[in-house]
This record gives C-alpha cells, sequence and structure tokens, in this order.
C-alpha cells in the first residue's frame, strides 16, 4: 500500500513535471515569437482556414467561435462559397503571389489508458494497459478558395501521422446559381452538412477526437455508413443571406466516401435544414433537423465465385435521422451544442450480410433476428472566456435499443457507449495571418462488450473474446482514456 | 483512481498555467488595450440599445485586426490594404468622420447610419457585410466604435436630410437627370459613361492622402451606401464625407434629386434596370438627339 | 471698421501684390503696435509651376502657370502668406460679425491662407464657369464637403474651434489653402515683404505666435507699453522639400 502511494505521488510529480516543461517549451518559443519548427497530425479532421484569413484580414476570431469551430459569420462565409461577397472574390483581385495554401499539424504528448485488456499473466477479466509518449498527429494540406466569381474549389490531402494521404475532400462549388442564394452546387468530396461539424469541432484526442454517433455500428453490423466520414457526390445548399436559414439535399454514392468504383448501384441521400434566431442578449440559436438514407448491398455479382467490383447487389436499406441545436447564452459567450441522432439498419446488415461477408440468397434469418435500432446524442458545451480561451466539455451516449440478435446470443447493451470529454484551447497569439492553439484535453469512454472508437478509427483492442466479459444480458464496462496536450498549428 | 486524480491534478495544474500565462504580457498577444476616448456610450437602434462595454469584446473578435485597438485604421492588416489597387483603408473612428450617413456633411452619422453600415459592409473593400451577427450584437458594436471619438460627446448626430416620395421614372425624369449630371460636373470624376473614368479620377486622394478611386456605375449593383434608390439619393445629397464625394444639397433641389438617381441608375449596364430599358427606347426613338456628356459640352447651362 | 473692409478687398486689389494687413480691434488712444517681418535660412523648396491642364479655361488664364504656394518667399529672405496671431495677451476679442471671405477664382484660392475667428461668418465664393467641391479638411472641427457648381450662391459656414484647417478641391487638386481658425481676430498675414503689422494692441504682455504651413508655429513674448511700436522678427529654419 505505502509502495503503491509512493509510486502514485511519485506519477503525479512526474506529470507536474512534465507539464512545466512543456510551458517552459511554449513560453521560450512564444518569447521568440516564432513557431516551433515542428511538422507533422491526425487524420486531418480538424478545419480551419488561415489562408483565408490571409487573403481578408480578418482575425481567425472573425469567422471562429474558437477555430476551428465556425461561428455564424465564419458558416455564411463558407455558404457563400469561401465569398465576403464584397465583388472582391475572385482570385482576378489577388496579389498574383498570393497562394490558398493551409497547413495544419499538432505534435502532441498523449497517453492511453485501456483496462480489461488481454496481457500475459492478468486476471481473467484483464489488465490495465497504459502507453504515453510524445506523437504526432496527422497532417492537412489544405487548399481551398475561389476561382472565379461565384465558384469555389477545396482540395484537402490528408495524411495520417506516418505520411500516407488520401484525399479528405476534393469539390468544386458553383455559388448563387440564377443569382440565388438559395442555389449552390458542390460536386465531389466532402463533408455533410451537419448541423455540429466534426470536422470543425474542439477535440483532437483519440477517445475525445470524435463523436460516438458519427461513426457508430452496431456490433456485428456489416454497415460501413459513418454521419462523419466525408462522401462523395452531389450537394444542393441554400441559405438566406446571414444564413440563418440553410436547408441541403445530397445524392451520395453508396461507398461511404471511399474512392474507387462505388460497391453497387445505389445511391444515398441526405437532408439537412436549420433555422436560427436571435433570442436579445442571449446571442443566436440554431436548432435543425437531418435525415440519411442508404442502402447496402449485402452480395455482389460473381464470376468464378470472385465478386465483380462494383456490382453489389441485395441492397437493403438503413437509416440516420435526427436533431441539433447551437444555442448560445451570456451574449455568445456560452455555447451549447445538443445532438440527437436515431439509427436503423436492416436486420441484414444488422447480422453482418455485406461485401466483406456476403450472405448469398436465400439468406435464413436466424430466429428472432431484428432490425437493430439505437439512439445517440451528446450535449457539448464551450465557453468562450475570451477569443483566446476556451473551455470545452461533451457528455455522449449511446443505447442500443434493439440488437440484431436476441439474447442471449447479444446482451442488450452490447454496443452502449458513454463518453466524457473536457478540455481547454489557449490560443497564445490571434492575428489573422496564421493560428497556434495550446491544446489539453481529457476523454474518457465507457463501451459495453465493443471494441472503443478511437481518434484513429482503431483504437485498443480489449479483452478478446469481448463477450467473455458479457453476461447473458449485461457487458461490463471497457474504460478507455485519453490525456493529451500539444500544440495544433495552422498556417 | 490514482491515476484519475493525478490526470486531474494535471489538468487543472496546465490550466491554471495557460490562464497565468494568458495574463503575462511576455508570454504572448495578450488582452488587448483600447484606446478609447470617451467614457461608455450607447446607441440606440429602433428600439434596441447597444451598449459599448458589450460591443468590446465583439470588437476585439471582428474588427481589431483591420480598424486596430486604438480606432484609427491602423489594425495590423491596414498595411496590406493598397489604396492604388482600389482597396480601401480601414475606417478611422478617430475623426469622427463617416461616409454613409442619412445627415448632412460634416455631421455626425445617426446610430442607425452605422448600424445600416456595419450590416451592409462596404462592396469592393474588405469590411464584408455584418448582418450574420445579430442585431444586439451589430448595436453594441456601433456603441463602442462611438467611444474612439470625443466628437460624439461634443456633437449631437446631425438630422437626416427630408426625402420627398420618389416619383415615376419616367423619360423626362431621366433626361433632367442626365442634364444635372453634365451641369453639376459628375462626369468630372465618374466620367461621361459613369466608369470612373473622369478627368480628375485619376488624382483623387480621400482625407487622408490615400488615393480613391469614383464609383464605377457600370459594374457594380451595389454602391458604397446601399443599393436602394433611397440610398442613392442619399449618397450624393449628403456626400461620402472624408472622401472626394461632395454633397450637392445646396444645389440640387430635392425633386430635381430623384431626376438625377434615374438618370444614375441607367448607367448600369451591368444589371438591366427599368431605367436603362426606357432610356435605350428613348434613345432610339430620337438618334442624334443628345449632346454628349462632358468637358465639350457647353459648361453651366 | 475701416481697416475691416480693407481686409476683404485686398484679397482682390492687393492679390497681385499679396498683402494682406488686417488689424480687427478698436484702435485706441493708448494702442500700441507689433510689427515686423518673418524670414527664413536655409534653401527653400523650388515651387513648381501649377499643371492645369485638366481644366483648359484655367491654364489659359494663369499663362505663365502660376507657382505651388506651400513656401512662398520673398526677396531679403522673407516669407510670404505667414499667419501671425496674438495667442495670448490683451482683452478677449468679440467674435466679428463680418464675414471672411474666401474666393474661388481661375482654380486658385484667393487668398491662399485666410485667417478668421472662431465662429466668424465665413463665406466661400466660386467665380468660375465650372464646378468646384470645397472640402476642408479639419481634424477638430466637423470634415465635410460640398459641392459648387458655377452660378451657386456662396455657401455660408463658420468654425467652432481653433485650428489650421486644409482646404482642398478633389476635382482640381491643385487647389489648396488654408483656414486659419483663431481665438483672436488680432491677425495678420505677411505680405510679399514678409512684413506684419498687429494694430491696436493695449498695453500687456503678449503672447505673438507665427505659423507657416509647412514649418508650423513659433512664438515671442512681447511687452507692450501704452502707444510703443515694437519690432520683432520671426525666423524659420527652411528646408528644401516639402513634407
Amino acid at each position: 500500500m505505502g509502495e503503491r502511494a509512493r509510486h502514485s505521488a511519485k506519477k503525479s510529480i512526474s506529470w507536474l513535471a512534465l507539464s512545466l516543461l512543456g510551458f517552459f517549451l511554449f513560453a521560450m518559443i512564444l518569447a521568440d515569437s516564432r513557431s516551433a519548427s515542428a511538422k507533422p497530425l491526425p487524420g486531418g479532421n480538424f478545419r480551419a482556414i488561415p489562408a483565408f484569413a490571409r487573403k481578408y484580414g480578418l482575425p481567425c476570431s472573425a469567422c471562429h467561435t474558437a477555430w476551428p469551430e465556425l461561428n455564424n459569420f465564419g458558416q455564411v462565409f463558407r455558404d457563400n462559397g469561401y465569398q465576403l461577397m464584397n465583388d472582391r472574390d475572385s482570385p482576378i483581385w489577388q496579389n498574383p503571389t498570393y497562394w490558398p495554401m493551409t497547413l495544419r499539424m499538432t505534435p502532441n504528448w498523449h497517453r492511453e489508458r485501456t483496462n480489461h485488456q488481454p496481457v500475459d499473466g492478468a486476471p481473467p477479466n484483464g489488465s490495465v494497459v497504459e502507453q504515453h509518449g510524445f506523437d504526432l498527429s496527422g497532417f492537412d494540406l489544405w487548399t481551398a478558395g475561389t476561382l472565379y466569381k461565384n465558384i469555389s474549389f477545396s482540395l484537402l490531402p490528408s495524411s495520417d501521422s506516418t505520411g500516407a494521404f488520401h484525399f479528405e475532400n476534393a469539390f468544386v462549388r458553383f455559388d448563387n446559381l440564377l443569382k440565388s442564394r438559395w442555389l449552390n452546387v458542390k460536386f465531389g468530396k466532402f463533408e455533410l452538412d451537419n448541423l455540429v461539424s466534426e470536422k470543425r469541432f474542439l477535440f483532437l484526442s483519440a477517445n475525445g477526437g470524435l463523436y460516438q454517433t458519427y461513426h457508430f455500428a452496431p456490433v456485428g453490423d456489416a454497415n460501413d455508413f459513418g454521419l462523419g466520414d466525408n462522401q462523395i457526390g452531389l450537394e444542393l445548399m441554400g441559405h438566406s443571406i446571414n444564413s440563418y436559414t440553410r436547408y441541403s439535399v445530397s445524392v451520395l454514392s453508396s461507398n461511404s466516401g471511399n474512392v474507387g468504383l462505388p460497391s453497387n448501384r445505389t445511391y444515398d441521400g441526405y437532408v439537412t435544414f436549420s433555422q436560427a434566431f436571435q433570442v436579445g442578449r442571449l446571442g443566436l440559436q440554431r436548432l435543425g433537423g437531418y435525415a440519411y438514407v442508404g442502402r447496402r448491398p449485402t452480395f455482389s455479382q460473381t464470376f468464378t465465385t470472385a465478386p465483380i467490383p462494383g456490382t453489389g447487389i441485395g441492397n437493403k436499406s438503413f437509416y440516420r435521422v435526427g436533431f441539433a441545436g447551437d444555442l448560445y447564452t451570456l451574449q455568445g459567450k456560452w455555447e451549447f451544442l445538443p445532438f440527437f441522432l436515431h439509427g436503423y439498419d436492416s436486420v441484414f446488415l444488422g447480422i453482418g450480410c455485406g461485401l466483406t461477408a456476403p450472405c448469398s440468397p436465400p439468406v435464413t434469418l436466424p430466429a428472432g433476428a431484428k432490425a437493430p435500432t439505437w439512439n445517440g446524442g451528446f450535449i457539448e458545451t464551450h465557453y468562450y472566456y475570451s477569443p483566446q480561451l476556451v473551455l470545452t466539455g461533451r457528455y455522449e451516449i449511446l443505447r442500443m435499443s434493439r440488437q440484431a440478435f436476441p439474447t442471449p446470443t447479444m446482451p442488450a447493451n452490447q454496443g452502449d457507449i458513454d463518453a466524457y470529454t473536457a478540455g481547454y484551447r489557449w490560443y497564445p497569439i490571434m492575428f489573422s495571418r496564421a493560428g497556434l492553439a495550446w491544446h489539453n484535453e481529457f476523454s474518457l469512454v465507457k463501451t459495453a462488450g465493443a471494441i472503443p472508437l478511437s481518434g484513429n478509427g482503431v483504437g485498443l483492442s480489449p479483452l478478446a473474446p469481448l463477450t467473455a466479459l458479457c453476461s447473458a444480458t449485461r457487458c461490463p464496462g471497457v474504460w478507455s482514456q485519453t490525456l493529451f496536450f500539444g500544440f495544433d498549428f495552422d498556417f | 483512481m490514482k491515476s484519475i486524480t493525478s490526470v486531474v491534478a494535471f489538468f487543472f495544474g496546465s490550466l491554471g498555467l495557460a490562464l497565468a500565462a494568458g495574463t503575462t504580457p511576455c508570454f504572448a498577444q495578450t488582452d488587448i488595450h483600447f484606446h478609447t476616448v470617451t467614457g461608455p456610450m450607447e446607441a440606440h437602434i429602433g428600439g434596441l440599445a447597444g451598449h459599448s462595454s458589450d460591443g468590446k469584446t465583439l470588437y476585439r473578435r471582428f474588427c481589431v485586426g483591420c480598424h486596430g485597438a486604438s480606432g484609427d485604421g491602423n489594425g495590423e492588416n491596414a498595411i496590406w490594404f493598397d489604396p492604388t489597387l482600389g482597396f480601401a483603408k480601414p475606417r478611422d473612428f478617430t475623426l469622427g468622420v463617416f461616409k454613409c450617413r442619412s445627415t448632412p456633411t460634416g455631421a455626425l452619422p445617426t446610430d442607425e447610419d452605422l448600424f445600416d453600415a456595419v450590416t451592409r459592409g462596404f462592396v469592393t473593400t474588405n469590411m464584408p457585410e455584418w448582418r450574420s451577427l445579430t442585431n444586439q450584437e451589430r448595436a453594441n458594436l456601433v456603441a463602442f466604435v462611438k467611444t474612439f471619438s470625443t466628437r460624439w460627446q461634443t456633437d449631437k448626430a446631425g438630422t437626416p436630410i427630408a426625402i420627398p416620395p420618389e416619383p415615376p421614372a419616367k423619360i423626362e425624369s431621366i433626361l433632367h437627370g442626365r442634364e444635372l449630371f453634365q451641369k453639376m460636373e459628375c462626369w468630372k470624376c465618374h466620367g461621361s459613361e459613369g466608369r470612373g473614368d473622369g478627368p480628375s479620377a485619376a488624382t483623387l486622394t480621400d482625407s487622408k492622402g490615400n488615393p480613391i478611386r469614383p464609383y464605377d456605375f457600370t459594374t457594380g449593383e451595389r454602391f458604397k451606401c446601399g443599393v436602394s434608390n433611397h440610398d442613392l439619393y442619399r449618397i450624393f445629397m449628403t456626400g461620402l464625407d472624408g472622401t472626394p464625394m461632395p454633397s450637392f444639397a445646396d444645389n440640387i433641389k430635392p425633386e430635381e434629386a430623384w431626376d438625377l438617381v434615374h438618370f444614375l441608375r441607367t448607367l448600369q449596364v451591368s444589371i438591366k434596370t427599368p431605367e436603362l430599358g426606357t432610356f435605350r427606347q428613348w434613345v432610339s426613338a430620337h438618334p442624334g438627339q443628345l449632346k454628349p456628356i462632358g468637358q465639350e459640352a457647353p459648361p453651366g447651362k | 471698421m475701416r481697416s475691416k473692409s480693407v481686409s476683404l478687398l485686398l484679397p482682390f486689389v492687393g492679390l497681385l501684390a499679396g498683402s494682406v494687413v488686417v488689424v480687427l480691434a478698436n484702435p485706441r488712444a493708448d494702442s500700441g503696435t507689433i510689427e515686423g517681418k518673418v524670414t527664413y535660412t536655409g534653401t527653400p523648396p523650388k515651387m513648381k509651376p501649377i499643371d492645369m491642364a485638366k481644366e483648359p479655361t484655367c491654364a489659359k488664364e494663369h499663362n505663365p502657370p502660376e507657382m505651388a504656394q506651400n513656401v512662398v518667399t520673398g526677396p531679403g529672405n522673407v516669407l510670404e502668406y505667414v499667419v501671425v496671431y496674438i495667442s495670448a495677451g490683451g482683452p478677449p476679442s468679440p467674435t466679428p460679425t463680418q464675414a471672411a471671405r474666401y474666393d474661388q477664382k481661375g482654380c486658385m484660392y484667393i487668398p491662399h491662407v485666410l485667417p478668421m475667428q472662431v465662429d466668424q461668418p465665413l463665406q466661400i465664393y466660386t467665380d468660375d464657369p465650372f464646378a468646384h467641391n470645397i472640402h476642408p479638411l479639419p481634424k477638430l472641427n466637423p470634415e465635410w464637403n460640398k459641392s459648387q457648381p458655377p452660378g451657386a450662391p456662396p455657401i455660408e459656414t463658420k468654425w467652432s474651434k481653433p485650428e489650421f484647417i486644409e482646404v482642398k478641391c478633389n476635382i482640381h487638386p491643385w487647389m489648396h489653402g488654408y483656414f486659419a481658425v483663431l481665438k483672436t481676430s488680432r491677425y495678420a498675414v505677411t505680405d510679399n515683404n514678409g512684413s506684419f503689422s498687429l494694430k491696436g494692441l493695449p498695453p500687456d504682455k503678449y503672447t505673438v505666435t507665427s505659423w507657416q504651413e509647412q514649418y508650423g508655429t513659433q512664438s515671442q513674448e512681447v511687452t507692450l507699453a501704452a502707444g510703443e511700436t515694437k519690432t520683432i522678427t520671426f525666423t524659420y529654419k527652411v528646408t528644401p522639400y516639402l513634407y
């Protein structure tokens, strides 16, 4: 006991020492008013474009509540196709040396810790595994801007922390068709017009750096769809002059944003609508709803038993519907983001029929199999102490309401998630040329009988088989936590 | 749980350090010190009251980059606005001189005028529309902008000029407006076709000595101070203070002013205004009857 | 009274002479005079001829062309268009009701520098067959900008705060003059001999200030006994460039 207490005290001291070290580094860098010459950030999930700040001379805080999250002014700018609408947006008005290029990365230190891990010599319920060290996030190399008045583009090659690139987004947009703000067409790969953007949120850690509801699939489900994944397709969107009213309608390839031939020959559809209201000294309040409807194949045409790409058939449907809000109090200083999602997958997807595990017809459903349904949601809050310091917090909850397989094959709570995240971001400088943030975050995720999702989509593998932990009706929680701090820089 | 304790200790410890560092000037750009010259100000837009104390935070968030902490238009970005390329410098609030007003030249604008200017922005400049902010936020900003000049304490806002009801834009009105355009020598700066290329255009400077271009009617849809005929009326009857655009209130009678408005609309060839249609129809029916506008024409008559 | 009307006529009559001598206080038996010259040392900037090609009527009228008036020198190293005024001492001078007159003629401001007292009426006339805009650029008083087409009546205005106000016409950018708005009516503008004379001063200790648009102000203390005339000289160190 004494040994352990000493150990613990020693650990606390080492954390303190580390944080102090971090700050001394920080102070030195800032005193020199130069950014660290560090390079490499994760998954390229986070969006702010100092290239626009440089183009227009506006400070980061003009478009962002705290970058990368957009405020309504930034939303209008984005809805206008990256245009201020001052008749000077077209590149023909730009100094030719202007280059709309943005770099973003976050060198960081993080600690991951998960219980119920299979470890040699550990008890049957597994043991705690802890890892920590200095690390890099993935890296964004983003160009975006206007090609001409009312024609805009975005191209975002994004890498993981090893430098393996993919195209996170790539689209061209035709704005204000027929001189109407209500008609804008985007073509390519882009983020869904989610009311709460996961690409522009204020969390970076492995466990906290994603919305669970945006990437959730029930245990054993074959659907690869994630609301948070950038999709490929065509979007028609429109907005009022101040973007208080917004809508979007998208037609998307049914392969969750992956490039190459779509896995089948159907298309998904997504619609969103939101309306904002001014409420006196509270600030702007936005409420909206969304619905995503799609189909996924359960088998392919084959030739000598090998599937022919892009010929997925046996399409089975799924949908996601819900509502979200963006609510302010204290004259915009305190923000709340409620979000709710109801999910449904066809029973065939639920029992695991998909392209990776095709179910050739006729499929015999297991006795009692049902289409899985679930409800998820979160409440997120941001307190803007100043444009240069924001405190963040989020509680997310996900509950299965109907499993594909009845108990005891699948305990009723298997797949449930509770996630807690708290953090702050401090922007020691806030000019209109580049961004630097000191980011500190702590997140905790409890999953029931499932691998915890984490920022890179892999997570740490808990005890296998997962169900070994579960009783017939319940799975105990697997706790996974992240402590993260780093310098988030954006040029 | 010990782990949790240490995590929490670390978390709050470093947050505390961040807060401490955030208030220590040598570490970073910290709280901006505004150089205001008046006490708290208010702005009244209809029934809405704006407060400078609330506007300060908003100004820091949205405005300081261009207009600066002293409100003198020397924010960090000001040097990048090249007036020789037609990009106006940010407004200097310390002068208490404003372009877009409903009040006579030399008078302070009303709070509503400033509110409208913030809402609408200034086309062809880097001042965007701020209509995406709430009315309350814009009212607060107007109140804060007033703290940069003592004029708001010593002078009262002017009385908006009276504008008679607009008569129909008949051809007689357009033709008379054209005569005024000649007689008042609008063409000296704005050019005979309204392209902003008159003989005096090249040498124009604003009150701070920066080059400034006359408005080009042929390419723009919006004006510096609005889009409507009433806005256009106000522009030349009040003048754009701080720029070479004078007030014509002493020289153009209110009813004649509408004629000039109607003629100016015919210069907007990039958008098909009804006035342009009426005018073109008349011109094609009366070939060779119009004297050209400009230096050759007999002045004054 | 008489000297006042003289002051108003002089801009026309004495344009070529460039001589403006103004004393507005009522002369008294024991009143004294401060007079003298404004001179310079160093090399003054060379004034360039004004190019009025953009307004052909004016170009024709001024042949050979007028010289710019930023720094006007005379023989004997003297400076013209320097305002000399009592900045302290003596009784307060009442605000004149007679208007100060400023003229636009042949694309020139006449006089180049017009002194007046705070709240004194100011009339701005145009004599030209084309439009001007009158655009004073004050820092303390409200800035305004008015058009004045040919045949328009004079613009009637006044200034409520003492200030040296640059005046320009944006249409004719070479038109450039000053309103010297002073707290007193005891002022003079040096003539082409660099001379000034402040008459009718009761005995007192005075601060006399001179102002030149390029080189700013200088002050001297002068104690005047009854009926005394004192001669003082202001000397500006000039530089061969304008700023």
